[in-house]
């Protein structure tokens, strides 16, 4: 079963991989993408099942904040049936998503305000190296220049030295993040490809 | 007396965002009940959309004129996927788990393949052409700027993009004492690129932040409007 999982892995990616490349196999590619599509929802799905698993477990053994468990269960497959029924167009579910999904995802981001500004403070409190100096640094002179006083832009902060860091000096570094997480990236999918890792099952 | 879905909505957003925001005096039970509701409510959502706007244009509609009115190869290319969603299913099944490896394999092998194409395709040569692209005194008579200026700012993200990237080179080799270290040079260039990651961190938490900033100004003007319409 291993070698059979590995050579299906294998096969699968070099024929994707072609098409990239190839016009001949961009026929073939499209096909396998649309079953790994198919399959991903599928996946999903059953991702999903889990979760009403693992929480209608915590409400069988009674186990501590398994109330909670119960309203997400609850809240679950309601939301699911209504979702079938009336399909994720209706009129119904748009009010699902629009009076309960965005705003608390909009809230939480809110919410981002205070813990993003404590994690700021602990970060000078607890490591004042020079990459935290210049990050502090930075996103001071980026607030100041950003600001919009009564009289305008702040004097060269805003107009000068706002723009040169934001585009200039972060340009270089998040270009060199970038290349650094797909070469990260590139590596891990050739390992996948060559059957060295096999995050499928087997070693 | 009808209630119009927009009230409904509104009376929604309203509570939702209170109970939300009762984080700010601590983690509470009418923020966990929030949490739990909203994690249930958008695992179904999205277990929906992906039923009606994944499964069904691709497996479930197609499946029944492939197998009824279509040649052999119609009917092979609709077998598969159902074979492999029947394989995948097993995974619910703790015996019979491992044959949902078949899925995964194919799942991985394809996915696999996407990300070494992007990362190739839409990062590694795009981002290694723009940071070459600074020193191409066409381009910068092009857009009419001057190749002095062009050229110093080349320079500087030149200087970041090698210096980021010696920061994230952790080959290392023994000293005498046993401790690893890394090459003198490597060390130097990787303490230049500590700078340009911190500066790159600032304007990335200054954008993030003046985001979050502005979706907690619209929560709470939403909150003050909810009390206009009474």
């Amino acid at each position: 079963m291993r070698v059979f999982t590995a050579v299906i892995a294998i096969a699968v990616g070099l024929m994707v991989l072609l098409g990239y490349f190839f016009a001949g196999f961009v026929g073939i590619q499209t096909l396998l993408l649309n079953w790994a599509i198919i399959l991903a929802g599928v996946a999903s799905l059953v991702g999903i099942f889990n979760l009403i698993a693992v929480h209608t477990d915590k409400i069988r053994r009674a186990e501590k904040g398994s109330v909670y468990s119960a309203l997400l269960v609850i809240a679950l497959v309601a939301t699911f049936v209504f979702g079938l029924i009336l399909q994720p167009q209706h009129q119904i579910m748009q009010v699902i998503l629009n009076g309960i999904i965005l705003p608390v995802e909009a809230t939480l981001m809110g919410l981002l305000t205070i813990t993003l500004l404590y994690a700021a403070i602990r970060l000078l409190r607890r490591r004042a190296d020079v990459m935290s100096i210049f990050f502090i640094i930075t996103a001071v002179l980026i607030f100041l220049g950003s600001a919009t006083l009564p009289t305008g832009d702040v004097p060269i902060v805003g107009t000068l030295i706002r723009p040169w860091v934001s585009q200039i000096w972060a340009l270089g570094g998040a270009r060199g993040i970038l290349i650094g997480v797909a070469l990260g990236t590139l590596v891990t999918g050739l390992r996948v490809l060559f059957g060295i890792d096999r995050p499928y099952g087997g070693k | 007396m009808q209630i119009s879905l927009d009230l409904i909505t509104g009376v929604l957003s309203f509570l939702f965002t209170l109970l939300i925001l009762s984080y700010l005096i601590g983690d509470n039970p009418l923020f966990r009940i929030a949490i739990y509701l909203f994690v249930g409510i958008t695992a179904g959502y999205v277990a929906s959309v992906i039923w009606w706007q994944v499964l069904t244009p691709r497996l479930f509609s197609p499946t029944i004129p492939a197998l009824f009115a279509g040649s052999m190869i119609e009917r092979a290319i609709i077998i598969v996927p159902w074979l492999g969603a029947v394989f995948i299913l097993m995974k619910i099944s703790p015996r019979l788990s491992k044959i949902a490896s078949i899925t995964m394999a194919f799942l991985v092998g394809a996915g696999a393949a996407v990300i070494i194409a992007g990362a190739l395709i839409g990062t590694i040569i795009p981002q290694v052409s723009a940071s070459i692209n600074f020193f191409d005194p066409r381009l910068a008579a092009a857009r009419n700027i001057d190749l002095l200026e062009v050229m110093g700012n080349g320079a500087i993200v030149l200087v970041g993009v090698v210096t980021t990237l010696s920061y994230f080179h952790f080959g290392a080799r023994p000293q005498t004492n046993g401790n690893p270290r890394r090459f003198v040079l490597i060390e130097f260039f990787a303490f230049i690129g500590r700078i340009f990651i911190g500066i790159t961190l600032g304007v990335i938490f200054a954008g993030v932040y003046a985001a979050a900033l502005t979706a907690f100004i619209e929560r709470i003007s939403s909150l003050i409007n909810f009390f206009g319409i009474f």
